[in-house]
């Protein structure tokens, strides 16, 4: 007999038939991100994130200290790994199934956020490329600014209907609209 | 309850953010009598006003903190991380 795996994102019944033409305000679900989590041995904090950055396609969010997720959109989990296991003094795990990638961004994204994330997200406080963790919908997931009004969310996988349905409520307001991302 | 915690890693965050562990009591020796280690797992003195405490920072950095507080009037006085706290002290210990 033979078994057939076929890829079906968590968000699939949450987001399928559903998706509507983008507005100003738009949540989009990243299907297959690269998701990897990160951590530096001892003392060797400093050196491993200066090699994460060298790793091709990929951006690092921050965690706490000396532990990362490095995450990537365009490159295959294949990929990131192959560039992670070269860094030495770290350990990492491939969380690619076990996170969803979200990404939220239009004019009112920071007062739709504001609803659900107890974090100063002003500009001069929370600047691009700031990433940490964070209670998001009472969800700890990792919060990123990848633009001026735009954010991107990891979160469990198990919790991704929870939140998802939570942040389409927070924007209901503004006409927030969702779909799987196109890239 | 003192609502707003300065963790060292994280910055200020919200109180539900974090996971009270209890008093921060130094841990018996492991070969402790058993009245000792009674007296450290059950026996807590529970005191009204300024002392520390373990948060660990569940939903963010997810280190163990020391917090010192006063109970009574809320205030925070300090927010250490607990790894860092436990070096200063046994360096303390080793110098005695
Ligand atoms: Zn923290």
């Amino acid at each position: 007999m033979s078994l057939a795996l076929f890829h079906r994102h968590v968000l699939e019944d949450h987001l399928s038939g559903f998706e509507a033409n983008a507005n100003p305000n738009h949540l989009s679900v990243v299907r297959r991100p690269a998701i990897f989590s990160v951590l530096a041995h001892r003392g060797q904090g400093a050196a491993v994130r200066t090699a994460l950055s060298s790793v091709a396609d990929t951006h690092i969010r921050d965690c706490g200290p000396e532990e990362w997720l490095l995450v990537s959109r365009t490159s295959g989990a294949a990929a990131v790994e192959t560039g992670v296991a070269e860094i030495a003094g770290a350990s990492h795990v491939d969380q690619s199934d076990g996170r969803v990638l979200i990404e939220i961004h239009g004019p009112s994204v920071r007062r739709i956020l504001a609803r659900c994330v107890a974090l100063d997200l002003h500009s001069d406080v929370f600047v691009i490329g700031a990433s940490t963790n964070a209670l998001c919908c009472h969800v700890a997931v990792n919060l990123a600014r990848t633009g001026d009004d735009r954010f991107e969310i990891v979160a469990p996988r198990s919790f991704a209907g929870s939140l998802f349905e939570e942040l389409m409520e927070m924007g209901r307001e503004f006409a927030l609209t969702a779909s799987f991302s196109r890239d | 309850m003192a609502s707003l915690i300065t963790c060292p890693h994280c910055g200020t965050r919200p109180k539900e953010e974090f996971s009270i562990r209890g008093a921060a009591l130094r841990r018996p020796d492991p070969a402790a009598s058993d009245e000792v280690w009674q007296a450290y797992v059950y026996v807590r003195d529970n005191p009204k006003g300024r002392y520390q405490e373990y948060w660990h920072h569940a939903a963010g950095c997810r280190r163990w903190l020391v917090v010192e507080r006063d109970n009574f009037s809320h205030e925070v006085f300090g927010v250490v991380d607990a790894g860092g706290a436990a070096e200063t002290k046994s360096q303390a210990r080793a110098g005695e």
